[in-house]
């Protein structure tokens, strides 16, 4: 019965991945006849392994101060979402008025906007004649920055991608504590921020780390919003490696690259899995 | 109602709330003398966990104030009261320990630690829980998730103790072991409580006096000998007990009932006459095989352990008697009364027997 699974995912993700590790690491034959017949500035392995590829891109200047941005636009992102989702999350738990309900009606709705369509939005939003900018100067302000087309208009892009699953997940996790648990703390002298820390927060361990991660997986494969709405150089390796892909020609680099951000990820996916262990271990050794 | 010059424990003072338009309270009187424990006593949506959410702050009155010991708290949130409340389902934190979760309060408060430990280890050995200290909410059992409940609302040294149905999620059994385990903590600690219920059984054996409630007022408050032997009204006689309800004329020594049978009952005077509702508690139904009773056929026996149930046709209504299993029942059974209370217009009137009434 497992069979059928496990044979899709070594055909359709297994071997492509391994063909893909192979290439980055020289070899050119076999599945990788094809794609090494055109590509440009290869490192070939004659015997065993070369991590030529590996150090030419790592050498690269441009494509660390591409990992730094990364690195830092992610973890920014990250910060921001889980900040911005427990917000709104603990805003909508904890007043039951109209206002509360609007709010995470309309914090969702950018899941329905497709990505493209977000970009170009926030881009005119933050353009030198967006806007804000706009409103800034009409209220006196005429320093205040552009941001289309530099790494904030990326940090928003992606905060404005990923808030709704934030949000969604924080307020599942946030509305399954039960009433009484907060009122009990309440009761027992705790101010409310007390018993956000002592009650609420303890109890969404779990979706913090799911909505942190997600998040930070989501913004290090992400192409559309930094694309459109990020600088030329540096911005996310997402972009930079379609560049080394589509326009340099040197698709064993891109590769290296892809590599590179697929070990950002699998850190963070460790994580996620490690807390979903840890929530597993607990319940099991208290029920 | 209070002799003395000291304040109630806990006075609801003319209390009203409405919940989405709808009166849920309806200006509620109900003192509570220090060291007290009150029982609210009524049908489900009567509104007892929105008096009792109103005393530990959770809500606000919409008229009325709550006073304990003479000072107004109304005003206050709970975390300023001077109330503990234990939670239906005991809302204990999951991810903490018993320890932690007993502990809670007194850590808010910044106590040495010495002194937690102490009154932690105080309160677990009141409620029989040391050996649990370390152990999670989920890894015990309901009646010990209760008792730590318990613990946890004592160990501040309230004023108010207030439980919400505390029991219901016991099973019968370990339901009637606990009660009594809270009554006597209670006692122990000398603290004013308030304990909801819609189990009358409940209520009966462990309170000072009972608030019956329906559709958001008192119906009565007293104690629960006076409550099962004089309900002051149709709805507290039906709600408390067991009760034969009939609708008839009193006589002197006996009632006459739909379709003209009379029964004789100890104590009745005739008053008036005019039709009242009679109401007789299945314990007070004397039956015999012979003697001056009115005739009745018994329908079923039911067995009930230590006492039987008989349910007869006496005329064209229906009494039902508890007797003891020893009572031989023929098909034919004579039946008296010993005892009845006459309600006129849903309220007791005080008539059928010399003894004192309110
Ligand atoms: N927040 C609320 N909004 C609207 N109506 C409410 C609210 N809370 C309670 N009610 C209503 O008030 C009535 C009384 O509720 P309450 O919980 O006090 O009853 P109760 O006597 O405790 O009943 P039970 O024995 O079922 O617990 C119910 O009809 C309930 O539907
Ligand atoms: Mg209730």
């Amino acid at each position: 019965m497992v069979l059928p699974p496990v044979a899709v995912v070594a055909v359709f993700i297994g071997f492509p991945v391994g063909a893909a590790i192979a290439y980055t690491l020289g070899k050119t034959g076999g599945p990788n006849s094809t794609i090494a017949l055109i590509a440009q500035r290869q490192h070939v392995a004659k015997h065993g392994v070369t991590f030529a590829a590996y150090r030419e891109v790592l050498g690269n200047a441009h494509v660390r101060g591409d990992l730094w941005a990364t690195v830092w636009v992610t973890l920014l992102t990250i910060a921001a979402v889980v900040v911005l989702s427990w917000a709104i999350g603990l805003y909508v738990r904890l007043s039951d008025t109209w206002i509360a309900r609007t709010v995470s009606a309309l914090s969702v709705i950018p899941l329905f906007i497709p990505v493209v369509i977000a970009s170009y939005a926030i881009l005119t939003f933050y353009a030198a004649q967006g806007f804000i900018k706009t409103l800034a100067y009409h209220v006196g302000w005429h320093s205040f920055p552009t941001l289309g087309y530099t790494m904030w208009a990326v940090v928003i892009g992606e905060v404005w991608v990923n808030v709704p699953f934030g949000v969604l997940m924080m307020s599942s996790g946030l509305n399954s504590v039960p009433n009484a648990l907060i009122e009990a703390a309440r009761d027992s002298g705790a101010s409310l921020p007390q018993t956000i820390r002592a009650v609420l927060l303890p109890m969404n361990v779990i979706p913090t780390v799911i909505v942190a991660t997600f998040t930070g997986i989501y913004v290090l494969g992400s192409f559309t919003v930094p694309y459109l709405t990020g600088p030329s150089a540096p911005n996310l390796m997402g972009v930079s490696m379609s560049q080394f892909f589509q326009s340099f020609n040197q698709p064993q680099q891109a590769e290296v690259m892809a590599m590179i951000v697929f070990v950002l990820a699998a850190g963070l996916g460790t994580i996620y899995v490690w807390a979903n262990m840890r929530a597993a271990k607990r319940a099991s050794q208290t029920s | 109602m209070s002799e003395s010059t000291t304040p109630a424990g806990l006075l609801i003072d003319r209390v009203s709330k409405d919940l989405a338009g709808r009166t849920i309270v309806d200006d509620m009187q109900l003192e509570v003398r220090a060291g007290e424990l009150t029982c609210l006593l009524g049908p489900s949506g009567c509104g007892k966990t929105t008096t009792l959410r109103m005393v530990g702050g959770f809500l606000q009155p919409d008229a009325g104030a709550i006073l304990i010991d003479g000072v107004d708290v109304s005003r206050l949130a709970p975390e300023k009261r001077p109330t503990a409340m234990v939670f239906q389902n005991y809302a204990l934190w999951p991810h903490m320990s018993v320890f932690k979760n007993v502990s809670f309060g007194l850590r808010l408060r910044r106590l040495p630690r010495r002194e937690i430990r102490d009154r932690v280890e105080q309160v677990l050995e009141l409620v029989g829980l040391t050996h649990h200290m370390n152990s999670f909410p989920a890894q015990i059992s309901g009646g010990e998730q209760q008792r730590v409940a318990l613990a946890r609302a004592l160990v501040l040294e309230p004023k108010v103790l207030l439980l919400d149905e505390p029991l219901s999620n016991l099973d019968a059994k370990l339901r009637v072991r606990v009660r009594e385990d809270i009554r006597e903590i209670q006692q122990r600690v000398g603290i004013t409580t308030v304990f909801v219920t819609h189990d009358q059984d409940e209520a009966l054996s462990i309170s000072d006096r009972i608030a019956v409630m329906s559709g958001g007022r008192v119906e009565q408050y007293a104690d629960p000998t006076t409550l099962y032997r004089e309900p002051a009204t149709h709805f507290v006689a039906s709600f408390v007990g067991a009760m034969n309800f009939y609708t008839g004329t009193v006589a002197d020594g006996a009632v006459e009932i739909a379709g003209g049978v009379r029964v004789p009952c100890e104590g009745a005077r005739r008053n008036g006459g005019a039709p009242v509702e009679i109401g007789v508690r299945p314990e007070d139904v004397m039956v015999s095989t012979a003697g001056d009773g009115a005739e009745a056929h018994v329908l079923r026996e039911i067995p009930r352990g230590h006492y039987k149930e008989l349910v007869m046709q006496l005329g064209e209504a229906e009494v039902r008697a508890f007797v003891g299993p020893e009572v031989s029942t023929s098909e034919r059974q004579r039946v008296r009364f010993a005892r009845a209370v006459v309600y006129a217009e849903g309220v007791l009137r005080p008539s059928t027997e010399p003894a004192p009434l309110r």
